[in-house]
């Protein structure tokens, strides 16, 4: 394999090295912007983190791997029921609970992704448009267990008391999302990077001439799916903690869609689409409240503008995305900015999955 | 009838057809020659409508084609025999004959026109009702043809019509072809592999090479011409 | 046995919808290669218009004329406008506008007509008939749905099949430059196609609105189960696709009558990947892939 030789001499240290530097800073950054922003805020914050994780899960499938999936909502729930499940009227470590939700998801996610496996473009989409639509009915379905369309309560993760008593749980909860996030993006950075990553990247750009170097297309498939299931059920598993409540109504096919929405948004293949998208997605329904009510909309259409605009986002992208939307309008950005400075690589701070020499 | 003129096909970087000009007269039969990537089909491609030239003009008669969508220069009675002889596999060869003049108003001339079809390639009307891929290669080569013959056109496109097709099949098809140029005046252009073949068919010859004409001359005194011949003929 | 017939005739009908739905998207994969996940959400468009044109006072039937009418336009510009752009992009771009037409649809509704649960009439009573004493699970409006399903289909069927304008249709779906060289006017085609696929799920959306009730998302499942029914028949196959739909209803109603209703959707799942796994590419996929 070739040598590729930059101009970033920080790009001949290990991968790992570099993104556990980038995150490290990052999330020293994130905690300072933390405290000093309001607990309204930092429940926001942590909004964005949680829809990051899945997101970038979700652009692991779709915008590395080439395969839409409109079932992510469902993997969310998987977590967030799993958490809520094992958490009722116990006490039990928060990190086993995160863990436990991404093994659980992660074991759908592997089953659905064995079953299809062999599953491509409309045919996968229409499985996993199943699962979404399908799964949260089990929850009413089995209300005894999974507390019906009611759903369950989940109490927020206490503030440890070296933090003091002041300090509002919405911060604290913001902080494990922010944690939960960039330990997120530097394992998917480092799998992207690696030959599974090309592999996936392989599969997408040309399946049969993947398949004839000898890469096994199902068990590729299987594996985004996996990786993507686990960030799944570690999002939804904060989501519980979150949102307060688990219950079927969080987590319908609209769901799905915004995550979609969010990583067409932010570009696809971009692990800093994924943020961007994600904030899109929680600041969007804020923004619109506020206009609606300045405006005197009424309710009806003040619920539904945030939707509505999604679509129409969607819609607009892809009409007037000249290259596709292949990478998004980041990709226009960096591709802008590259050529201005004369570099041939992406600027500092992101993680550009599809040119990881930055070229 | 069609005047080629300065026509320049570019795909990306690739110049495929560089500043091709040539007349081509009615009634007659012009045979487009030279080796694999000369630039053949990209110009039959290019003068059907399917390929959009970089520069250049295409004109049928007076009229200006050159930016003309394809199925607007169909109506205008060009027929474009495709590579690949295009046949519709899942319709029935009937279907197929059709679909060759459909766009023709005189309803009792179409049904006219397939009927000559069948009288004229047997085969086909042994398998009227058949889908088109139940058909052997030659078969379809033979539908294709007669489903372009069938739309009355006055100018037919021929490219690489001997693909497939035995040779006695293939003379019976040239031979009517002959008989449509003499009677009603069809101009034929005609994209050949086969240079000898087409040249002993063919009233012109247009010979090209790396996207530019090398000779375009009467067809006779091409085929005559040895050094010719052998750089680009083969033969 | 009561139950089994009541069941099976329950998922006649049903089952006569999906197929309408799988109809509708296997009318436009064939044609554009897209799956227009945005076809439900046309059809509850198009059936909350009817409802508008009922509250103020229109005739059912001339509502019924109306919502299909609207369908026709619909289908027909959102091909004009918005997919004909993006024809040539990668097919992962028209997915994803189809979904954000879906997004748009389902948000529009409630602006427009509020988000609440609404009933909506059916054409006929919906009391199962009798035959003398014998009182048959099969309502004269359970009828109705099967015949217009059937009245449809067949029309659909004599328009493609013994037409000049279905061959034309067809053709520009088989391949669309050979047709183009033919002289057909392709995209104007690929436009009517469009119309005539949402004139389908209008209908559909019509049929089941009575016993889905009417609100905006009511129509999400049908295409779910729409979309389950033309995988299983293979989404080139028109009649795979009502073959499929009607399987999805006998399975469904089967899976909801013995199993419990609130799994209805993870039935469909479970078939469909367990079809999918030994086949696929459907069940009646005759051809070999287009692409390669």
């Amino acid at each position: 394999m070739a040598i590729r030789l930059t101009r970033w001499p920080s790009l001949r240290t290990p991968t790992l090295a570099r993104h556990l530097v980038l995150a490290l800073g990052a999330g020293v950054l994130l905690f300072l912007i933390s405290s000093q922003i309001g607990a309204y805020d930092d429940y926001n914050l942590a909004e964005v983190a949680i829809f990051a994780i899945a997101a970038a899960g979700l652009n692991l499938l779709t915008g590395v791997n080439g395969q839409l999936s409109l079932g992510h909502g469902a993997l969310m729930a998987i977590g967030a029921y799993t958490t809520s499940l094992l958490l009722r009227g116990r006490d039990l470590p928060l990190p086993l609970l995160l863990l436990a939700s991404v093994a659980s998801a992660s074991l759908i996610g592997c089953l659905f992704g064995v079953a299809a496996a062999r599953l491509r473009g409309p045919y996968l989409a229409g499985a996993t448009l199943a699962l979404a639509v399908g799964l949260p009915q089990i929850a009413t379905r089995y209300s005894q267990v999974f507390g019906g369309e009611e759903g369950l309560t989940v109490a927020p993760p206490a503030v440890p008391a070296w933090l003091g008593a002041d300090f509002p749980p919405e911060r604290w909860l913001a902080w494990i999302a922010i944690v939960a996030a960039l330990v997120t993006f530097v394992l998917l950075a480092n799998l992207v990077h690696s030959s599974v990553g090309r592999s996936f990247r392989g599969v997408r750009d040309h399946e049969a001439a993947a398949a004839l170097a000898g890469i096994d297309v199902a068990r590729t498939q299987i594996q985004a799916f996996v990786v993507s299931a686990a960030c799944a059920g570690l999002a939804g598993s904060l989501f519980a903690y979150w949102a307060g409540v688990t219950n079927p109504a969080g987590f319908s096919l609209a769901l799905s869609l915004q995550l979609v929405t969010a990583i067409v948004i932010g570009g696809l293949g971009t692990l800093s689409g994924a943020v961007w998208g994600s904030i899109v997605l929680v600041f969007v329904p804020s923004l619109t409240s506020g206009m609606a009510s300045s405006l005197n909309l009424p309710t009806s259409v003040a619920n539904n503008l945030p939707l509505a605009i999604y679509g129409a986002v969607l819609v607009v992208a892809m009409l007037v995305a000249p290259y596709g939307i292949d990478g998004g309008l980041h990709r226009l950005v960096a591709l802008g900015r590259a050529r201005w400075a004369g570099a041939s690589s992406n600027h500092k701070g992101v993680v550009d999955w599809d040119d990881p020499a930055g070229g | 009838m069609l005047e080629i003129d300065d026509l320049t096909v570019t795909y990306g970087p690739v110049v495929a057809l560089d500043q091709i000009s040539f007349h081509v007269p009615e009634g007659s039969i012009t045979a487009v020659l030279g080796a694999n990537g000369a630039g053949k089909t990209t110009l039959v491609r290019t003068i059907s409508g399917l390929v959009r030239p970089r520069s250049g003009s295409i004109r049928l008669g007076q009229r200006d084609i050159t930016r003309l969508a394809p199925e607007s220069i169909a109506r205008l009675g060009i027929a474009h025999v495709p590579e690949g002889r295009g046949v519709l596999a899942e319709l029935t060869v009937e279907e197929n004959l059709r679909l060759g003049g459909l766009w023709r108003r005189d309803r009792a001339d179409r049904q006219a026109a397939v009927a000559e079809a069948y009288q004229l390639f047997r085969p086909l009307a042994e398998r009227r009702s058949f889908p088109a891929f139940t058909l052997s290669g030659g078969e379809r080569q033979m539908l294709s043809i007669a489903r372009a013959l069938a739309a009355r056109p006055q100018l037919l496109l021929l490219d690489e019509p001997s693909l497939g097709l035995a040779s006695r099949v293939l003379t019976q098809i040239m031979a009517r072809l002959k008989q449509l140029v003499v009677e009603h005046k069809l101009t034929v252009v005609l994209i050949e592999q086969n240079a000898r073949s087409a040249l002993s068919v063919a009233d012109d010859a247009v010979v090209l090479s790396l996207g530019r004409v090398v000779a375009h001359d009467r067809a006779r005194r091409l085929a005559s011409e040895e050094g010719l011949r052998h750089a680009y003929l083969g033969f | 046995m009561q139950r089994f017939v009541v069941l099976t005739l329950n998922g006649l009908t049903e089952g006569s919808i999906y197929a309408a739905m799988a109809l509708a998207l296997v009318m436009i994969w064939r044609a554009t290669q897209v799956v227009n996940f945005a076809q439900g959400a046309m059809a509850m468009f198009t059936t909350y218009l009817a409802l508008f044109a009922l509250e103020r006072g229109a005739s059912y039937w001339l509502a019924f004329a109306i919502a299909l009418a609207c369908g026709l336009l619909l289908g027909a510009v959102v091909e004009r406008v918005l997919v004909r752009p993006v024809e040539s992009a990668p097919p992962l771009n028209v997915v994803i506008l189809t979904l954000g037409i879906l997004l748009v649809l389902e948000a529009l509704a409630p602006m427009l007509f509020g988000g609440q649960i609404r009933s909506f009439p059916a054409a006929f009573s919906i009391v199962g008939l009798r035959l003398g004493s014998l009182q048959i699970p099969l309502s004269p409006f359970d009828l109705f749905i099967l015949a217009s399903v059937l009245i449809m289909m067949g029309l659909l069927l004599l328009l493609f099949q013994r037409t000049d304008l279905g061959l034309r249709m067809r053709a520009s779906a088989f391949n669309p430059e050979v047709s183009r060289l033919l002289g057909i006017r392709v995209s104007r085609m690929l436009t009517l196609g469009w119309a005539l696929a949402a004139l389908v799920g209008a209908l559909a959306g019509l049929l089941i609105a009575p016993s889905l009730l009417l609100y905006p998302t009511y129509m999400d499942q049908v295409l779910v189960f729409g979309f389950t029914g033309a995988i299983l028949g293979g989404l080139d196959s028109p009649p795979g696709a009502v073959i499929g739909g009607l399987a999805m209803g006998f399975s469904l109603s089967y899976v909801g009558g013995y199993l419990g209703s609130d799994l209805e959707t993870v039935g469909a799942l479970v078939i469909l990947i367990a079809v999918l796994m030994v086949r696929p590419r459907g069940l009646f996929t005759l051809r070999a892939q287009r692409e390669v």
